[in-house]
């Protein structure tokens, strides 16, 4: 089974794997440089690791013993991303696979980038594209991509079941 | 003959250990199966468990997941964090 993803003129194939991992066909440029936005859309890692702990009661001093090892942990996710991507690029290959051991930092990873969209832009409160600027139908697009990247994940290499 | 003292130990004033809940938050990102198996993989809880409360973060906008010892509210809230989901804890009042 596949799924492609529609986004202006070109388009991106997932397909999961008899392994139990995942296939991402990038058809063109344009879908190398979407692949590419994961990382970058993600930001700093920080942001993501101070916005959690700005949930946390006064005294727990999360700041202090627990931001600085998930700012690691989501770096580690995102790094992973960006090297695999940027590898497959610079070796002229087709295809990215992911395998099943590898499927959590690639969710991590795009997890964030969706959280940090949603941040900057309040896409889920977006009721029009019409109109919207460039910028943000751009962050759209990008968002429903990496949803439906995260959503096979999680049905076909991670084992469950995605509805959302 | 003298009797004997016989020294009663007092015993120490156990302050009462006061519960915590942690709490899971609501949010537009993370997907309902993905709040699910991470409820499951850090609880241990059951499909059934992990999805009542999945349900009620996304209804109710926020759910107790577990209630208890401070120390391991703290380290739940830490591994729920790093799954990124939304997650605070409070003393049980």
């Amino acid at each position: 089974m596949a799924a492609s993803n529609d986004y202006g003129e070109s388009s991106m194939t997932l397909t999961p794997t008899l392994e139990g991992g995942l296939v991402i066909e990038p058809g063109s440029e344009k879908d190398w440089q979407v692949l590419q936005m994961i990382s970058r859309d993600s930001g700093r890692s920080a942001y993501l690791a101070e916005s959690l702990a700005g949930l946390m009661i006064e005294d727990s001093e999360w700041e202090e013993y627990v931001v600085p090892d998930l700012t690691s942990s989501f770096d580690r996710q995102s790094s992973y991303v960006a090297v695999t991507i940027e590898e497959a690029r610079k070796h002229g290959e087709q295809v990215i696979f992911v395998k099943p051991k590898h499927a959590e930092q690639w969710y991590g990873a795009v997890n964030q980038a969706r959280l940090a969209l949603e941040a900057r832009y309040k896409l889920s409160k977006l009721d029009d594209l019409e109109g919207a600027p460039d910028e943000m139908r751009s962050a759209y697009f990008r968002d429903r991509f990496y949803l439906m990247l995260q959503s096979m994940l999680l049905e076909y290499v991670m084992g469950e079941t995605s509805h959302y | 003959m003298t009797s004997p003292i016989t020294k009663h130990k007092q015993k120490p004033k156990t302050q009462k250990t006061v519960p915590w809940s942690v709490i899971v938050l609501d949010d537009p990102v993370n997907l309902q199966a993905y709040v699910t198996m991470v409820f499951k993989k850090v609880f241990g809880y059951s499909q059934t468990k992990a999805e009542m409360l999945m349900m009620e973060v996304h209804t109710m906008g926020r759910s107790v997941v577990w209630t208890g010892a401070r120390e391991k509210a703290e380290f739940y809230v830490q591994q729920l964090h790093t799954w990124q989901l939304q997650t605070t804890m409070e003393k049980v009042v």
